[in-house]
């Protein structure tokens, strides 16, 4: 993204933001292709964040076809998500918190914990990053043995090292004053430019899709949404810092919780004549896939719209009146993914 | 005076040419490529994971990337370059200083991979920057791109100091 | 299976007593999902009606090209921050519009977030929206020449 500033002195007067580097048409290729061979091109705009996507773009077929999913594959598909909310908030916590404010040891913290993460995603689905593990009617494989024990020792191994990441950045006078009032969004603004997201969360608004329209069995597990009312750029990211630790518990309940089953139920492979939208939290915030249907196995329309496009408004918002040594913070604060944004 | 200065510099490029001392430039060399992240698209995310702790380029002299082109001598473009893009590849290529070299990562940057048939991607990327090392994935692994990296360190071993 | 969606019936009706005839249509789809069509010339009031009622923010914009038909559709997808009771409903509002000359009045004064989306309509279907405060290329490299890339009229190879 290219972001063209007009300054006066060290103050920013005016920002545009000019995207569309990584358009590659993902919704014109979707129509073209069945819908199983369109999964792995709709999970790589966030490829940090891939079930969430995947999720999102199943759920309207399903709604259209009709199909309940088995109570198995709904635990397991949350689970996935979870775990696949902790890496990408351990990404993007260690973005801002590391490369944006200039040095590299956040960077190493989150990227170090994310990589026991991509173990476990390796063991279940074969893959580290791009997993196409969620179809119309289930989930692809079974959790294999001696899955659950080392998931629960991977979760006390990231929880260990949080209490460093408290010491050194979120009670630290150094991070603290460089991101503490910066790029201050009120809540009337944030609902005027439709943010969402820990965007959205940071300005003291309680809009989570699991919470307000729950999914999968989202309304079966207790979890916090963390809010902080003030707003800043520091607030966005103890956001995401909080939400490590609410999706570590919740991810502890599903694997106590969960039933045994099956974990597919067959699924025609055709699109019927309809239309669903679907809404899925994922980790940037509320993602929606809008799928007409015209009766064959390719579909008639596949509308993707992600979180980051969402909150790309207040990008220039944000940045007009704030200096440009606050600019990497700000948009750093925002957790903007371009390849996400422009599809 | 000046033919003076040229054959000087002729005899110069001649000795450095020549082993030892084309070994101990070359070896300088490789034990010092600074990459320019050109992060296109998602295969960034896997040289994000790449310059972790775990697979550690710091021992190949890879530091993590400045950000500033001047400063880097190795071109990684990971993931599709659209149309829009092309042009900003180009002008990251030729700031450059020299030696340069270019690693194209992902299946995409290779031969336009799982979006082939996009009406606004580039699908052959030598034609406009010319490429030492493929890495085919989607996306590659980490261990694969230091493979590339240790194929590049071999070729650049084995070139001259001052090509023709 | 037929299930009663109390609560989206309740909804449905009171948007229906208040909007009356300005308004096509209004359904129930699904759990939480409900839609209504309108005119153009009509849109503008029936959207400023459905903020009255609560629905503060847009989703989504999306453009749907039925050539057969000879029309192109605009659907605005809406949902509320600030009422507890709409939060998790979906409310569709769809114009349907002529697909040689398609042109509509933009919603951006009414929604602010309308304004990023309603670009890309405007670039990948070519609807005109009037009133608009910035319509530029958002997404399609400078110097694109087709016709808008969503239109049915660009064929893209289809794999065997």
């Amino acid at each position: 993204m290219r972001i063209m500033v007009r300054t006066d002195g060290d103050l920013i007067v005016e920002a545009t933001p000019d995207i569309g580097f990584v358009h590659r048409g993902c919704e014109k290729i979707a129509e073209s292709r069945n819908i199983i061979k369109n999964i792995p091109m709709i999970c790589r705009p966030n490829i940090a964040d891939d079930s969430h996507l995947n999720w999102s773009y199943v759920k309207p077929i399903e709604d259209l076809q009709g199909i309940e999913v088995p109570e198995r594959a709904l635990y397991i598909r949350s689970m996935l998500c979870e775990m696949n909310r902790i890496a990408s908030h351990l990404y993007g916590t260690a973005l801002m918190g590391g490369i944006f404010s200039g040095h590299t040891t956040m960077f190493m913290f989150g990227f170090g914990d994310r990589e026991l993460l991509l173990d476990l995603f390796e063991m279940l689905t074969g893959a580290r990053l791009t997993f196409s593990f969620i179809v119309p009617g289930g989930v692809r494989r079974d959790l294999p043995s001696g899955f659950k024990e080392r998931l629960l020792k991977t979760l006390d191994q990231i929880e260990r090292h949080l209490p460093a990441i408290d010491r050194i950045f979120v009670r630290n006078p150094i991070f603290v004053e460089r991101a503490r009032g910066v790029g201050v969004l009120s809540s009337e603004d944030a609902i005027k430019l439709g943010v969402v997201g820990p965007v959205v969360r940071g300005s003291g608004l309680l809009c989570d899709v699991r919470r307000d329209a729950p999914y999968g069995v989202y309304d079966k597990v207790d979890f916090e949404i963390p809010t902080f009312n003030e707003g800043d750029s520091l607030a966005r990211w103890l956001v995401r810092y909080e939400e490590i630790k609410q999706s570590i518990s919740i991810v502890r309940q599903l694997v106590r919780d969960i039933p045994s089953g099956p974990i597919a139920r067959k699924a025609p492979l055709v699109v019927p004549k309809g239309e669903a939208i679907s809404r899925i939290e994922s980790s940037r915030g509320e993602t929606n896939h809008y799928i007409v249907g015209d009766g064959s196995e390719k579909p008639y329309r596949v509308k993707m719209n992600t979180g980051s496009f969402k909150n790309l408004p207040a990008l220039p918002f944000l940045l007009k009146g704030a200096r440009i040594g606050d600019m990497p913070i700000i948009y750093g604060s925002l957790d903007y993914w371009p390849v996400e944004a422009d599809r | 005076m000046g033919i003076w200065i040229g054959s000087l510099r002729e005899i110069v490029e001649k000795v450095v040419d020549t082993p030892p001392l084309k070994n101990l430039v070359n070896w300088s060399r490789i034990y010092s490529l600074w990459p320019a992240h050109l992060m296109t698209a998602c295969c960034g995310a896997e040289f994000g994971a790449m310059m972790g702790p775990r697979f550690d380029p710091e021992r190949f002299g890879m530091q993590s990337a400045v950000g500033s082109m001047r400063q880097s001598d190795l071109l990684l473009i990971e993931g599709t370059v659209t149309k829009k893009m092309l042009k900003r590849v180009k002008v990251v290529y030729e700031q450059m200083p020299n030696p340069k070299y270019v690693i194209a990562m992902g299946d995409c940057a290779c031969s336009g991979g799982l979006f082939h048939d996009s009406y606004s991607i580039i699908n052959d990327l030598d034609k406009a920057v010319p490429i030492d090392v493929y890495v085919p994935g989607c996306p590659p692994r980490p261990e694969a791109l230091l493979n590339a990296v240790l194929k590049l360190r071999e070729k650049i071993r084995r070139e001259e100091v001052y090509p023709k | 299976m037929t299930e009663v969606f109390a609560k989206e019936q309740g909804i449905a009706a009171a948007i229906k007593e208040k909007l009356g005839d300005t308004v096509e249509e209004v359904r129930v789809d699904r759990m939480r999902r409900l839609s209504v069509v309108a005119q153009k010339e009509t849109v503008k009031h029936v959207a400023a009606s459905l903020q009255s009622l609560g629905l503060d923010h847009t989703l989504a914009v999306s453009g749907v090209d039925y050539p057969n038909e000879n029309r192109v559709d605009i659907v605005y997808f809406l949902s509320s921050y600030s009422r507890d009771d709409l939060k998790d409903i979906v409310l569709s509002l769809r114009v349907k519009l002529d697909r040689e000359n398609p042109s509509t009045p933009s919603l951006t004064p009414i929604w602010e977030s309308s304004n990023y989306f309603e670009r890309e309509a405007w670039e990948m279907f070519g609807v005109n929206f009037e009133g608009h405060p910035n319509l530029q290329k958002l997404l399609l490299q400078d110097n694109w020449d087709g016709p808008p890339p969503l239109r049915k009229d660009l064929k893209i190879p289809e794999l065997a």
